[in-house]
């Protein structure tokens, strides 16, 4: 658990920070969003100590970070950075296994570990392992950023727009794998993005910067709902919001079991968003869907009343 | 496609060029001179006034035939180009051979043959277009430096059958013991500067970078030793180092004396920081920040990052800065020669003062050679240490 009390940053006579507080639960997948020079990188940057804190405390797992060596805090901290910053002298190989050599693990467990870890972020080990960081393609190297990031299983990791300088497909495809890993290994993860589609897409707890101050945080749908004023508004995409809260919102949720009126024909999983099946009623003009399992067993159906939400009976 | 094929037509200009000029040198300027005796000096002989004109003719057919091929094949036959130049290159001391046979009296057993103006540019003129072909060839670095070798392979050859009437080599003859020990004093010089300017260099580079305050004042300070003349430096060390071997008898037994080895180490080392303190600097300061950011992100400490990361990153920039202060030093290393530092400016400043041209060249040549080597080898070393094994290659 992380757990930022009253924290500020001055760098000179600005106040980068201004008296933030902010608590991620373990296993929680917290959005920082916010323009640039809103503060939100600084506060990453705070939380591993790459920035030291002017005022207020920051605690990990309940112990103040200063209470811990600079490098002892980095080493239980996954950090992973938009340039990657993959060391441009090492293999992959070398580069994954970096922290749990500087942790003095043996040369036979810093192998495993990143057998382990290529293979986790499906890596080929025969065809990466041993290349340079200016052979792999963005979407490889940012792999390997977050592989090397994983290497020593910190419960904690930051990561400060890894996805920024990729192009949009290759940014989606690691979203999803992210969520997915993030699902599988149950870390902490603090996310800082300027890029709101992909803070909705990726955050449990969403929390919107402006000029060095928490405007708003909670689960992405509260922030949908009732946001806070016209700044977190704007930023949420103003009219698109519906979208983007159905976009949320899995069929399940608004689904009918099944009537007897007959299957519709066109067909649905139960765990497409709202967005999806909304998009396949205007593409198909049909006004029904039925919705099925993962074995493509209808089990109940979705109609357009429902799914905008319109109360009563149809 | 008409323009494509004018284009494929023109001739290989820089080496028409380059034969053009060599042919020129070849016949007008005097290809050796030749005196009775070191003393006397020597008399000019054109290349058609070595074995008549026919014979000139023949020996600057190779050249010419260069020339032609370059013209009408353009790049199209660089191979032909390369063993026509290479044919060039070996005859050149055979033709200083049959000069030597020609002109020199057996008789008189002090003559001997110089080579003139025009064999000597037709040399360089011919090192350049080897150049020139094993770059464009993209030859292996070994290979180019064995093209090289044999020319100087056929020119010992040729000495024990008449060549030892060479001038350079006469000067060489009378004094061989001190010209083996001047090239390895000059060396070790070379040597014990570049390392002990790398060393406190990187020290002052690094606490630099600790106390950027002291930037300016380190910096002027460097820079104003770089202004000093050579020559007063090392007088300037003369009183000071005297004194300190005077009051100290372990500095007198090192051998620290007022001239010698001392102060022209001094001297170097002062000269030599200037370079090797903005290199480093740059070297160190041109690491990616992002990496630097990533390194402290994992938790590397300090000495961790300067040791794993910024060092094996600046590399290729810090051993650019050792090559441009060894070539620095072999060069001023000449001048240390005056003050008692021995080394083969000795040879140069002694024929300067007898006027014996040959002596001169007899310590600059191999100083000449020395330099290119030293450059080539540091600037080979430097694109081997790229980041990734490949040159020029970006993350």
């Amino acid at each position: 658990m992380i757990e930022l009390i009253g924290v500020s940053k001055r760098f000179g006579d600005s106040l980068a920070v201004n008296n933030i507080s902010l608590k991620v639960a373990s296993g929680e997948f917290c959005c920082l969003v916010g323009t640039s020079g809103c503060g939100k990188s600084t506060t990453l940057r705070m939380i591993n100590r790459l920035i030291e804190h002017s005022d207020g405390e920051i605690h990990i797992d309940q112990q103040p970070i200063r209470s811990f060596r600079e490098e002892v805090l980095r080493r239980r901290i996954g950090y992973a950075i938009q340039s990657t910053g993959l060391f441009p002298h090492w293999t992959v190989a070398r580069n994954i296994g970096l922290v749990p050599r500087l942790l003095k693990w043996s040369q036979a467990a810093v192998d495993a570990r990143v057998e382990e870890l290529m293979a986790l972020l499906r890596l080929d080990m025969a065809e990466f392992a041993g290349k340079y960081p200016h052979q792999l393609s963005g979407g490889q190297a940012q792999r390997v950023g977050v592989a090397r990031a994983l290497a020593a299983d910190p419960d904690i990791l930051l990561m400060d727009e890894p996805f920024g300088a990729l192009d949009p497909i290759t940014r989606e495809n690691l979203q999803l794998e992210l969520r997915d890993l993030q699902a599988r290994l149950g870390k902490t993860i603090v996310f800082v993005t300027h890029d709101m589609d992909e803070a909705l897409r990726l955050a449990d707890h969403l929390v919107v910067m402006h000029e060095g101050q928490v405007v708003q945080q909670g689960h992405p749908l509260e922030l949908l709902r009732e946001p806070a004023n016209e700044f977190v508004t704007s930023l949420l995409g103003g009219e698109d919001r519906g979208l983007k809260e159905a976009a949320l919102l899995p069929v399940s949720e608004r689904m009918v079991p099944l009537g007897v009126g007959g299957v519709a024909r066109d067909r649905i999983v139960q765990t497409a968003s709202l967005r999806d099946a909304l998009s396949m009623m205007l593409w198909r003009r049909v006004e029904r869907l039925a919705v099925v399992d993962d074995e493509d067993i209808p089990i109940g159906e979705l109609s357009f009343r429902r799914l905008v939400g319109a109360r009563g009976h149809e | 496609m008409d323009s494509q094929r004018s284009d494929d037509g023109k001739g290989y200009l820089v080496l028409v060029a380059l034969m053009g000029a060599a042919l020129v040198a070849w016949w007008w300027l005097p290809s050796v001179s030749v005196a009775p005796n070191r003393i006397v000096p020597g008399t000019g002989f054109s290349a058609g006034q070595v074995a008549g004109w026919p014979m000139a003719l023949l020996a600057s057919l190779p050249l010419l035939l260069t020339g032609w091929v370059a013209l009408r094949a353009g790049q199209q036959r660089l191979s032909w180009l390369l063993g026509l130049v290479m044919l060039c290159l070996v005859g050149w001391p055979l033709w200083l051979l049959l000069a030597t046979v020609q002109l020199v009296d057996p008789q008189l057993p002090q003559a001997r043959v110089a080579i003139g103006a025009g064999m000597w540019l037709t040399l360089f003129l011919l090192l350049l277009a080897l150049i020139e072909l094993s770059t464009r060839m993209k030859l292996a670095a070994w290979r180019s430096w064995l093209l090289f070798l044999l020319p100087v392979a056929v020119l010992a050859a040729c000495i024990p059958v008449g060549l030892d009437r060479l001038a350079l080599w006469q000067e060489y003859q009378g004094r061989s013991d001190d010209f083996i020990t001047a090239i390895g004093v000059h060396l070790l010089l070379v040597a014990a500067t570049v390392v002990l300017s790398l060393m406190i260099g990187v020290g002052i580079a690094l606490f630099v970078r600790r106390v950027p305050a002291m930037q300016r004042t380190v910096f002027s300070i460097l820079n104003f030793l770089q202004t000093i003349p050579s020559l007063a430096l090392f007088g300037l060390l003369l009183g000071p180092l005297a004194w300190l071997a005077s009051h100290y008898a372990w500095l007198e037994s090192l051998g620290v004396s007022g001239i010698g080895w001392a102060p022209a180490l001094l001297a170097l080392v002062a000269y030599s920081l200037l370079p090797m303190v903005r290199n480093t600097l740059v070297a160190l300061e041109g690491v990616d920040e992002g990496v630097i950011e990533a390194a402290r992100g994992m938790g590397m400490s300090r000495r961790q990052i300067l040791q794993q990361v910024r060092l094996p990153l600046a590399l290729p920039v810090l051993i650019e800065g050792i090559r441009i202060t060894t070539v620095q030093a072999i060069g001023l290393t000449a001048v240390a020669a005056l003050i008692g530092a021995g080394g083969l400016g000795r040879f140069i400043f002694q024929g300067l003062g007898q006027a014996a041209t040959d002596l001169v060249l007899l310590g600059a040549l191999p100083i000449l050679i020395m330099a290119l080597v030293a450059d080539a080898l540091l600037a080979g070393m430097a694109r081997k240490l790229q980041p990734g094994l490949s040159p020029g290659a970006g993350t």
